[in-house]
């Protein structure tokens, strides 16, 4: 399939220049997701790297018109602003752009609210599992045991499944993604561009930082996350859900990359207990459990 | 213009509706409910053109507005209380981002303890925020203030979003005769939306983002010209509004002066007990006791010129406050006493959570002030040993 790039890509909409570290998954995600959006939409960011990643204001990196807003305010702020071009009749998107934390937990009742009454956005959730911006604090989406600044013995809760509570909101769309692999995101983005209602996609975005592994490594953590099996690749539409091609292997547990290769390349896990890696593998079990039930209809949400 | 008997409430939803809103998030909480019920069901009757979105939350209502505001749009949102509070960030986020934003509060205690009654305490804690803050005293002033509001919010000397604040039931429930505009009245008056900021991919702009130091000061600096400036808006639109809207009113000055020329005395108050207040000036005038009233009815921007003009040269000044800053006293006596340094002036915070203040308490509160029997400050009734907490214990 050809997503046209070589002619998006003379349309930048992250301008050189970024305040972003070096290796950072959220330009790769906002590079990559512009390119499959197009033109006709707003961005409305959540309190989070990418409030900084744009740049001193007045100047913006972010070619897109951004409202920048406090935390637990993006989607309740896209929901006006979706009835407002609905009045001016204008075909805008608004997106908003935000962390796990804006996401998981200051964010959740505004988003829960704006699902429940199917608002008109899409929302994309750049989960790189903990607070990056202030330092590193565990997030209601960091996984069990990784060690964050907050949680320097690891983290003793599983990660927020964010995704399945979505699906349970009966939106139009639910997918995830991963920077790892931007084909795979860019068209998810495509169709959730194109649906009226509520849309909701969460990119893995592997953080050379708070993740600790080297800063060219991040599409290669993205991808890993994946073959491993610790992130699915999955949508849900109208009811149905589906898993993408790179995640099949996974409803089979024999044919999942283990779960030490994902480990190994980041210093979250670094010298964490045998125990604690049974504790996360057990995790990762009932999640896949999960997406196969509702994958073969078994369970219905 | 038609007349008819309703309630503050009602005044309210009318004057929104007149004013072509485009966007209205709702979220209820007395006793503002009422409100966004009326404006919910004219949208359902097809005589409201604009897009009601219920939200879950007073946080998410003033972001909703925002963000529809930020989109080109005229907006509106009601709270009082808690709910107020909860959405104190967004109030500032509003208001820092210079945008035209209308609310209304219904003013109402804050708990704890659990109280729904009228006190002006909410209203003031935004106070510092940014925003134009106006109160009204009857039912005719909510609706002519927030037909006012839109355009002194969206005048480009000004650009602050506007809150109008009413006394929770008292105004709020309470049904008088109101002069109702007709809709080419309100539109001769009020112009199409303008706004220096709109989300558009025609013309990408930030709103929000980080600024250096010097740059936000400036905006700060910004905001604190734009609030000065209003007050020469707010006159002239009032004026406006006087002559091609409802001529019941007078709004040629943001605060209100009866019988305060040749007063030695004078009473200071904002809401609808100042009508209460008139009656016992002209109680006390046929008694042969000089006395006045001065009425606030915007706490920001504050007309400190008017009150110095009207006020510095009285023998005393009485302000009632019906909110309290706690160990510091009623937040309009702090503000007198701050604009006029050498004047006599006492101050009583009184009718806190609905306690009901009548022309008699105020008319012994104002003879007892009068005789001399006051310090600077003092709540009533005061009956603080009823209220003592339990023996403190030690936590093993
Ligand atoms: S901390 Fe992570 S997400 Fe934030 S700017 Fe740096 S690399 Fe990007």
């Amino acid at each position: 399939m050809s997503l046209g790039i070589r002619d998006i890509l003379n349309k930048p909409r992250l301008l050189p220049g970024t305040s972003a570290c070096p290796g950072c998954p959220e330009n790769i995600a906002l590079k990559s997701i512009s390119m499959a959006l197009g033109e006709n939409a707003v961005f409305i960011v959540v309190a989070g790297c990418s409030s900084i990643i744009q740049g001193m204001g007045p100047k913006s990196t972010y070619n897109y018109p951004v409202l920048n807003i406090a935390f637990a305010a993006g989607p309740a702020a896209a929901a006006g602003m979706a009835k407002a071009f609905k009045m001016r009749n204008k075909n805008i998107k608004p997106v908003v752009w935000a962390g796990d934390g804006g996401t998981a937990d200051i964010g959740f009742a505004s988003l829960s609210g704006a699902a429940e009454r199917n608002d008109n956005i899409l929302y994309i959730c750049v989960d790189n599992e903990a607070y990056m911006n202030t330092g590193g604090h565990r997030s209601g989406s960091t996984p069990f045991g990784a060690k964050t600044a907050s949680t320097p013995g690891g983290k003793r809760e599983n990660k927020k499944d964010l995704p399945l509570i979505m699906m349970a909101h009966h939106i139009p769309y639910v997918a995830t993604a991963s920077v790892g692999y931007l084909h795979d995101l860019m068209e998810k983005v495509k169709k959730a561009r194109n649906i009226e209602g509520f849309t909701y996609i969460q990119v893995l975005t592997p953080d050379p930082y708070g993740w600790m592994f080297d800063p060219s490594k991040t599409a290669e953590v993205g991808k890993l996350a994946v073959q491993t099996c610790y992130w699915p690749l999955i949508e849900y539409e109208n009811g149905k859900l589906t898993i993408s091609q790179e995640s099949m292997h996974c409803l089979d547990r024999r044919t999942r990359k283990p779960i030490e290769e994902f480990l190994k390349i980041q210093g979250r896990y670094k010298g964490v207990s045998p125990e604690i890696i049974k504790g996360l593998e057990e995790y990762i079990d009932k999640m896949w459990e999960r997406i196969k039930s509702i994958y073969e209809g078994k369970v219905i949400l | 213009m038609i007349s008819k008997v309703i309630s503050g409430n009602e005044a309210v939803a009318l004057g929104v509706k007149l004013s072509r809103v485009k966007v209205i998030a709702i979220y209820p909480i007395t006793p503002q409910t009422y409100i966004i019920e009326e404006l919910a069901a004219m949208r359902d009757k097809g005589e409201l053109d604009a897009e009601v979105i219920r939200v879950e939350s007073e946080h998410s209502a003033m972001a909703a507005v925002y963000g529809a505001a930020s989109a080109g749009v005229r907006v509106y949102t009601a709270t009082a209380s808690q709910g107020l509070l909860y959405m104190h960030e967004m109030i500032w986020w509003v208001a820092g981002s210079r945008i035209p934003i209308v609310m209304t509060v219904g003013t109402r205690a804050v708990g704890a303890p659990w109280n729904i009654w009228n006190e002006h305490t909410d209203f003031m804690s935004e106070r510092d925020s940014g925003w134009i803050m106006a109160f009204a005293s009857t039912p005719q002033e909510a609706l002519d203030l927030t037909i006012q509001a839109f355009k002194i919010s969206e005048d480009e000397r000004v650009f602050l979003p506007m809150m109008v604040g009413m006394d929770g039931f008292i105004l709020s429930h309470t049904k008088t005769r109101v002069y109702i505009p007709s809709q080419e009245e309100v539109d001769s008056f009020l112009p199409p939306r303008k706004q220096p900021y709109v989300l558009d991919p025609e013309d990408p702009v930030d709103i929000g983002n980080m600024f250096q130091p010097i740059d936000y000061m400036k905006f700060r600096h910004s905001m604190h010209l734009a609030m000065l400036n209003s007050k020469e808006v707010i006159k002239e639109i009032g004026k406006e509004y006087e002559k091609k809207v409802v001529p019941v009113g007078s709004y040629s000055s943001l605060n209100e002066s009866y019988k305060l020329d040749d007063a030695e005395y004078a009473l200071v108050s904002m809401g609808a007990w100042s009508l209460d207040a008139m009656q016992v000036v002209d109680e006390l005038r046929n008694m042969g006791v000089k006395i006045g009233l001065y009425r606030i009815r915007y706490v920001r921007p504050w007309d400190e010129e008017d009150i110095k003009r009207k006020l510095g040269d009285k023998d005393g000044i009485l302000v009632l406050d019906r909110s309290v800053s706690f160990g510091r006293g009623g937040h309009l006596y702090l503000e007198l006493k701050a604009t006029l340094p050498d004047v006599n002036i006492k101050g009583v915070v009184t009718g806190l959570g609905g306690v009901a203040i009548n022309k008699d308490a105020i008319s012994s509160l104002t003879k007892k002030f009068i005789e001399g029997k006051t310090d600077g400050e003092w709540f009533y009734p005061s009956e603080v040993e009823k209220v003592e907490l339990r023996n403190p214990r030690y936590i093993k």
